[in-house]
């Protein structure tokens, strides 16, 4: 019975990263990509609690989610610091433009 | 376990809208939307710490720094997104459902069961007593980001321009 729920939890989940995953291969802009970036990490915690669940140690599993869910926000802080930067510098966000940073 | 599949899909709805949407904004509130029904999950598999840390810091706190970076660029709005993505999604998704359930019924089904372990006490103890390093790690990222943050914003003083 927990087998099944867990194989449940793991389809939907597998169906988060999938979005977050053509998001980052589809799209132009700096701030779509960083969603997309955000959707696989739901997708991530989704797997990991639904784990703990199976494994009946949603405590151990809880805590992890937590940790992950603190250090996303330094992540969404940093990278938006590093968009609104980029987009000053080229007063676009689109990602075709910092090609010519390479060399 | 019905109305969690209601719940999961969704989630994936709302985080498709988010993928597809055109306007910026619209795709910030629709995260905010699926990382609020993912709390809701977790609140109803039994994690509720979990459930408020999704609900109060992803769907409050990153979703004013999106609507916030979305409205200090106001001009890279109309970044123009290839026009195939919107026809080619329904196709792709629809051979990764496919692929998914086959995984999914074929090889996942004859993973052994996990082992069960048992726990005692409550969150707050198996998060200060066995996870105690990872608050450590916790503290040094959030450090990390702050000096970081602090770094990309510093105002230009005179040796910049010269």
């Amino acid at each position: 019975m927990i087998m099944n729920e867990w194989i449940v939890y793991l389809l939907f989940a597998a169906g988060m990263f999938f979005l977050g995953l053509y998001c980052l291969l589809t799209m132009r802009n700096l701030i779509k990509l960083f969603i997309g970036i955000e959707i696989i990490g739901k997708g991530v915690s989704l797997v990991l609690l639904s784990t703990g669940l199976a494994r009946k140690s949603i405590l151990l599993a809880q805590s992890l989610v937590v940790t992950y869910i603190v250090l996303e926000v330094s992540l969404v802080a940093v990278a938006l610091a590093v968009i609104i930067n980029l987009y000053r510098a080229n007063q676009s966000l689109d990602i075709r433009s910092l090609t010519r940073l390479k060399g | 376990m019905t109305f969690q599949i209601i719940l999961l899909a969704a989630m994936i709805a709302a985080s498709a809208f988010a993928v597809l949407a055109r306007d910026l904004l619209k795709a910030a509130v629709a995260l905010a939307v699926s990382s609020l029904i993912l709390g809701v999950i977790f609140f109803r598999m039994g994690a509720p710490y979990a459930g408020v840390f999704e609900i109060s810091v992803v769907a409050g706190l990153i979703t004013v720094l999106f609507m916030l970076t979305i409205a200090l660029t106001k001009q890279g709005d109309d970044v123009r997104e290839s026009k195939t993505v919107k026809i080619a999604f329904p196709l792709f998704f629809l051979v990764f459902a496919l692929i998914d359930i086959f995984i999914m019924r074929g090889i996942l089904a004859k993973v052994p069961a996990l082992e069960g372990a048992a726990e005692a006490g409550t969150f707050g103890e198996v998060l200060w007593k066995e996870r105690s390093f990872d608050l450590i790690g916790q503290l040094a990222v959030i450090l990390a980001g702050v000096l970081s943050v602090l770094a990309l914003f510093r105002k230009r003083d005179r040796h910049d321009h010269e």
